[in-house]
């Protein structure tokens, strides 16, 4: 009996937790719930959602970009992480601490340092026009490609770190029996090594997923504000209290879009909390 | 240990090489610019040191990361304090769905994207105050301290919590076997062992408060600034090479300690070994336990000074970006000599807030929200027209502001405040047509507003990012009132703007300088002092201004406030009273570059002389002759917008925003929708092949 | 067995960070032979095995499978496949995906492929585990899986790298035995790696004995264990008595002070040699007519028999025996002319065979796997 006693005193120690999480996790979700369900006087209604229509291209453009941008995240990122994993054991901790550093600057400077090399006037055009001649003019700025460079650039590491994790843990053993076995090295990394990282690819692609397709700085700096993802109509909308239940519902939305997603993603992965997906 | 070495490993050299090259361009780029002679951020002028010692001098930035690098260690100390004690009460939980219900719990701010859960804090706050009914917005150090605590606790659990679980269980009944008590097998056995998970959580927490921008933009409020949201002001206008500086010491401080970490710690990093040498010891634990009690001590402490300013008179002024002389390249700081004038004068210190924004809108949103406090605004005519109709201004005390009397006759009894009782004329001026002469055809120039629709330059053309002024422009080109309440009017100076806009290369609003200056846009309207302002950079800009154009006068005012005591309110109008001084009038006019209405500085020699020094027609442009101002003003200026004329152009303009164009939403829909297919058909494909596999098991 | 080499290993050497792991190894392995590379941990049998397989390229030497070098094929081609010290089964696939592995590479139609896991399942015993998934099996039953995956692709060699070094000993004896009846029943050629050598005793055709990355000696178990060419070889395999000798002629050895009759021929006269002698080829007899004399100074019970250890001419000797003595005594022993070997001189004279500070948990220990140093 002592031991019961005991045992449920011990997970008292979560009674601060529980308590700031009702407090400050659930609580807020509630009033995005409460403020997406009600008019600025405070009455009941779906208007909103309604009025959600108008930000239908909003959401498609986000959802288009990020999806893009995880895309080329993963085909860039594996091989990367794959790379890493293969070398010396010494130089991979170097290789991985050099995929994590560029995370130390903020991600804002980082993004206006790319919207200053991409610019027509940049860094890029000006050596193309030295080489060029004046004339010549490479246009990248202010367009979806510069968005969505700027996501992958960003948010890259996120997708090589949980996969590095994961083909670091691999058993060497296991890509030996497959070339025992009779699998060449292609088939070695379709047959058996990609589907034993599925954990670390499906945590890489909720890592990148996510932030690009809640982002609205990298749009604004990148895309010159011509492309306006859902982000940024959140964040304009939270400029202005009287535009604050819309702001609710369109966050509300992208937050079951995101929920969703993740929830799917991780149909596909089986294992579970083996994850490593956090360094 | 993979001794199967790799054929193509040369490739994958190459390969990795390339993908490093991409991702330390841009932070090389920032390094090498950060010595640079000159702000550009395209052509290298020579190497200097000169953004590094600004960077010293100026307490800006430093202040900035005194209060991030705050945020941050408290924040995971308190996380890391919650995070434990929670991961150990969840490991120990017995009914399994009760340690479910709170690991999901747990995870939300983790799946959820940063945006949501800023906003959802954003609104419980919102919430709280308008329950209480409480004046001052709650948003400050304290909010931005729980809305850490709230991000960072689920990353401290996520790290101690694998901890515990590989603890072997048998260590902690061999602790009581031994003679210990629970507290003591805790202390001496389970704490040591999961020391490890703890540092790392912390560890992340720091990083994570460190570098967030995202909850923090919308839960910090306007008292003070973390690093990432000055930057992010900052960025809105343009970066300043000292943030590059700053940025590129703290890459070289990190890049330096992983360094040395690698070459002191052959195979763990430097946390483990940390940890290892704390767990080796029992009194270092002790230690570095008492220690952190103490932290958190002084922490709290510090908390309860940095949040409630002190108690000296504090005044609020919320002002446009760059619109006001702070002292910066010499030129005397304004607000510091209100506040010595003002300590000299009353023998009390004040506390002078500067915040600034980037469209009256925003400023209007702030203040409506009752997020936020502020004393002292400068919004615009039409602005002040709509707050003095909804109460949120309050009348001066003309008999505190004596220099009013110097104000120019013709500003005095407009529409937006005829009965001169709200506002004091602070710069007022014209916009017009902004273009880089090198690269526009004067005859084109001659086309007035249908500059701004020539396809000649379409992507090199900019628009505001504000529906009032953007409208304003089409309206303009069209020769429509721009007060019409008429939808068709508005339809169609949208028309104009859906037109425009696949030439438009961005939407912006303070950027504006940085793109006319480096050349990158052509073509833009803006208004006549900004213009002097760009020509000090890039004397290929001229100015061009067409017959129909916007008149504007920007004011100072005073919030509506009741809890405002007597002293503030006073204090408020000498502000005011202080700007129209001379020193402080021309100061401001000479930083400025726009129009002042004050008698006392347009009839000063040395104003009129820096002014020709800038460009010899800058009197002019600034004060035409002969022009007269309360007609054309009457004619062309913005009036305030009715409920539903405004819903409409704000429905407008979102429209005009979100819109997609027609080749984009060919290119990355298809492509999105390709790779969505890609993904599908992989996954049916082997569905389909497990199905079929699995009939013969 | 038949005399038809299958693998020939060439003169092979190999070095790891300038250490030398194989130095130059000659080996032939023959059709359906079951060999076993036996040595203690760092011997070089691994290596050796791992460069059948073709994970490792051997810095010196040549690989010869049937007659042809194949130094340069990969493992992928090798018609070799391998039996992993932890088995590593793939946890992604359940038992059926992963014996059938090597044939879905092969392109096989599902009813064949069906047809053939079948077979290999009754072969190693798990019938009705189809489905299961391998992070759920013992560690027997995924052996066998690993067993069966690598023999559904009907290999020329199986290469098993200490399979049985997981398990408990109940379970290994059973699958000693197991694999040796698969091995008959497939007729595949095994080169079994393992450093116990009673299991390489019990399952071998040959016995491969390794140590310091060359080879001490190879044949057949009965040779080995009978006729030891070294010290190594003779503490190595089961427990001996190595004591310095003088060959005075052939079929004539002196030892510990005395003269006796053995089996041995083809020394120089008078050559320093090693002598073997196993604890339970000597009899304790009277004092009166024994050969030698000793000093009982420890008996330890067995079960079946004792185990003592006997102080003859200050050289500590050990017995087994089902004779009572007690401590102290001192016993008369003789010994059979054909119990005696005589070994030539090597390396490892003198540093085996004295069981003065022998007690069986310093033998456990040195018995501990460390193969993952390798």
């Amino acid at each position: 009996m002592t031991a019961t006693v005991k045992k449920s005193r011990r997970s008292l120690t979560a009674a601060p937790h529980i308590v700031w999480a009702i407090l400050f996790i659930i609580a807020p979700l509630i009033f995005v719930a409460v403020y997406s369900f009600t008019a600025s006087d405070g009455s009941f209604t779906f208007e909103n959602f309604a009025a959600l229509g108008d930000y239908t291209d909003a959401f498609v453009r986000s959802a288009s970009y990020s999806l893009i941008a995880t895309f080329i995240c993963l085909l860039i990122g594996y091989p990367l992480a794959y790379a890493i994993s293969n070398a010396a054991p010494k130089m991979q901790r170097i290789l991985i601490m050099m995929v994590m550093l560029p995370m130390w600057i903020n991600f804002l400077i980082r993004t206006y340092a790319i919207m200053k090399i991409l610019e027509d006037t940049g860094i890029i055009n000006t050596v193309l026009q030295a080489i060029f001649g004046e004339e010549f003019e490479l246009h990248m700025i202010n367009t979806p490609g510069a968005v969505i460079f700027g996501m992958v650039y960003d948010y890259l590491p996120y997708m090589v770190l949980p996969i590095y994790t994961v083909l670091q843990k691999l058993d060497p053993k296991l890509s030996e029996a497959a070339a025992d076995l009779g699998c060449n090295k292609v088939q070695t990394l379709f047959k058996v090594t990609l589907p034993l990282s599925v954990s670390g690819i499906v945590s890489g692609i909720t890592m990148v997923f996510v932030p690009s397709i809640s982002t609205f700085y990298i749009s604004q700096k990148l895309g010159g504000g011509q492309y306006l993802l859902i982000g940024d109509a959140i964040e304009t909308a939270f400029g202005n209290t009287t535009t604050y239940n819309i702001g609710a519902s369109m966050s509300l939305v992208l937050m079951i879009i995101v929920l969703l997603s993740t929830a799917i993603m991780n149909r596909f992965d089986k294992s579970e909390n083996e994850g490593g997906a956090i360094v | 240990m993979t001794r199967v070495k790799s054929k193509n490993s040369a490739i994958s050299k190459i390969y990795a090489i390339l993908i490093y090259v991409i991702l330390y361009f841009p932070i090389a780029v920032m390094i090498l610019f950060s010595f640079n002679d000159s702000k550009s951020m395209t052509n290298f002028t020579g190497f200097s040191l000169r953004w590094y010692r600004e960077l010293f001098n100026s307490g800006k930035a430093f202040e900035a990361l005194k209060y991030s690098l705050l945020i941050a260690v408290l924040s995971a100390l308190i996380s890391t304090v919650i995070g434990t004690l929670a991961a150990y009460g969840i490991f120990h939980m017995r009914s399994k769905a009760l340690k479910r219900t709170v690991q999901s719990v747990t995870d939300i701010p983790m799946m959820n994207p940063d945006i949501v859960t800023g906003i959802s804090m954003l609104l419980l706050f919102a919430f709280i105050q308008v329950i209480f009914g409480l004046q001052k917005s709650l948003l400050g150090f304290g909010t931005l301290l729980i809305a850490h605590i709230t991000f960072n606790v689920p990353y401290v659990i996520l790290s101690v919590l694998p901890k515990l679980k590989q603890m072997d269980k048998s260590l902690v009944e061999a602790a009581l076997d031994l003679g210990c008590t629970p507290a003591q097998s805790f202390f001496k056995v389970e704490f040591p062992m999961i020391t490890p998970g703890i540092i790392s959580g912390a560890i992340m927490a720091f990083t994570l408060s460190l570098d967030d921008f995202v909850i923090s933009n919308f839960t910090i409020g306007n008292t003070f600034e973390t690093l990432p949201i000055m930057i992010y002001s900052m960025t809105k206008r343009e970066v300043t090479p000292d943030m590059n500086a700053i940025c590129s010491i703290v890459f070289v401080v990190i890049f330096a300690l992983l360094l040395l970490s690698n070459i002191f710690d052959g195979s763990r990093s430097a946390a483990a070994s940390i940890t290892e040498k704390l767990r080796k010891n029992s009194k270092v634990t002790a230690i570095v336990a008492g220690c952190v009690a103490a932290v958190l001590l002084v922490g709290s402490t510090l908390l309860f000074i940095f949040a409630p300013p002190p108690a000296e008179l504090t005044l609020n002024i919320y002002n446009w970006g760059e619109y006001i002389s702070d002292g910066s390249d010499d030129s005397f700081d304004v607000i510091e000599g209100f506040e010595e004038w003002y300590e000299e004068t009353y023998g009390k210190k004040v506390k002078v807030n500067y915040t600034t924004y980037s469209s009256n809108e925003d400023m209007y949103n702030k203040i409506s929200s009752g997020a936020t406090e502020y004393d002292i605004i400068i919004p615009s005519d039409y602005m002040i027209a709509k707050m003095a109709s909804e109460g949120m201004l309050e009348k001066l005390d003309f008999s505190l502001i004596p220099n009013y009397k110097y104000i120019n006759d013709d500003l005095k009894g407009l529409y937006y405040d005829p009965d001169e009782c709200y506002s004091v004329p602070y710069t007022y001026g014209v916009f017009g047509i902004i273009y880089n002469s090198a690269k526009v055809d004067e005859a084109d120039v001659e086309a007035g507003w249908d500059l701004m629709t020539n396809p000649k330059y379409s992507g090199k053309i900019l628009q505001y990012n504000n529906p009032r002024d953007a409208f304003g422009v089409a309206m303009y080109a069209q020769n429509l009132d721009v007060n019409s309440k008429d939808r068709a009017v508005w339809q169609q100076a949208f028309d104009w703007l859906a037109k425009q806009k696949p030439m438009v290369q961005s939407y912006v609003m303070d950027e504006i300088y940085n793109k006319m200056e480096s050349g990158e846009a052509y073509i833009s309207s803006y208004y006549a002092g900004d213009f002097l302002f760009m020509y000090e950079n890039n004397e290929d800009l001229a100015f061009y201004q067409p017959e129909a154009v916007n008149y504007f006068i920007d004011a100072m005012c005073i919030t509506k406030k009741p809890t405002r005591d007597a002293e503030t309110y006073e204090l408020c109008n000498l502000f005011i009273n202080y700007m129209l001084s001379e020193e402080a009038a021309v100061a401001n006019a000479e930083m400025l570059c726009y129009a002042s209405p004050n008698s006392l500085v347009i009839e000063n020699e040395e104003y009129i002389e820096y002014m020709s020094d800038i460009h010899e027609d800058a009197m002019d442009i600034l004060y035409p002759e002969g022009l007269d101002f309360k007609a054309k003003y009457e004619q062309y200026a913005y009036l305030g917008l009715d409920a539903e004329t405004n819903k409409l152009m704000n429905s407008l303009w979102s429209q005009l925003k979100v819109s997609a164009e027609e080749d984009e939403v060919e290119i990355t829909n298809y492509i999105s929708l390709g790779i969505l297919a890609v993904i599908a058909g992989t996954a049916v494909f082997f569905f389909i092949r497990k199905k079929k596999r699995a009939k013969y098991y | 067995m038949n005399n038809e080499k299958l693998i020939e290993l060439r003169s092979i050497s190999k070095s790891y960070d300038g250490e030398k792991v194989l130095r130059s190894i000659d080996l032939d392995i023959h059709k359906k032979e079951f060999v076993t590379l036996l040595g203690p941990s760092g011997c070089g049998k691994t290596t050796t095995l791992r460069i059948i397989a073709g994970f490792e390229n051997p810095d010196e030497g040549e690989v010869i499978f049937e007659g042809k070098k194949i130094n340069e094929i990969p493992p992928y081609k090798r018609h070799i496949n391998t039996v992993f010290q932890r088995y590593a089964l793939f946890p992604n696939l359940n038992v059926y995906e992963n014996i059938a592995f090597g044939l879905r590479l092969k392109k096989l139609s599902d009813e064949e492929i069906k047809q053939r896991v079948s077979e290999m399942l009754a072969l190693v015993n798990l019938k009705g585990f189809e489905k299961r998934d391998v992070t759920s099996l013992s560690g027997g039953q995924q052996q066998r899986v690993a067993i069966a995956r690598a023999l559904i692709n009907k290999p020329e060699v199986l290469l098993l790298d200490e399979p049985l070094g997981a398990l408990d000993l109940k379970l290994r004896k059973d699958m000693q035995v197991e694999l040796k009846r698969m091995q008959r029943q497939t007729g595949i050629t095994f080169v079994y790696v393992t450093h116990d050598q009673e299991e390489a005793l019990s399952m071998s055709d040959t016995v491969v004995v390794m140590a310091n990355g060359e080879i001490q000696q190879i044949g057949t178990p009965e040779k080995i264990y009978n006729e030891p060419e070294n010290a190594f070889v003779a503490d190595f395999i089961g427990e001996s008595n190595i004591v310095n000798g003088t060959m005075i002629k052939d079929y004539l050895v002196s030892f510990a002070g005395q003269t006796f009759t053995c089996e041995d021929a083809g020394f120089a006269p008078g050559e320093p040699v090693d002598v073997v002698v196993r604890p339970e080829d000597i009899d304790i007899v009277p004092v009166e007519n024994c050969m030698l004399t000793g000093k009982v100074t420890s008996v330890t019970f067995k079960g079946d028999y004792y185990e003592i250890i006997v102080d003859i001419d200050n050289f500590k000797w050990m017995i087994e025996t089902t004779d009572r003595v007690k401590p102290g005594q001192t016993i008369g022993i003789s010994i059979d002319p054909y119990e005696i070997q005589v070994m030539k001189k090597s390396e490892f004279s003198g540093m085996f065979g004295d069981y003065s500070t022998f007690s069986d948990e310093m033998e456990h220990l040195s018995e501990l796997p460390a193969e993952d140093a390798e």
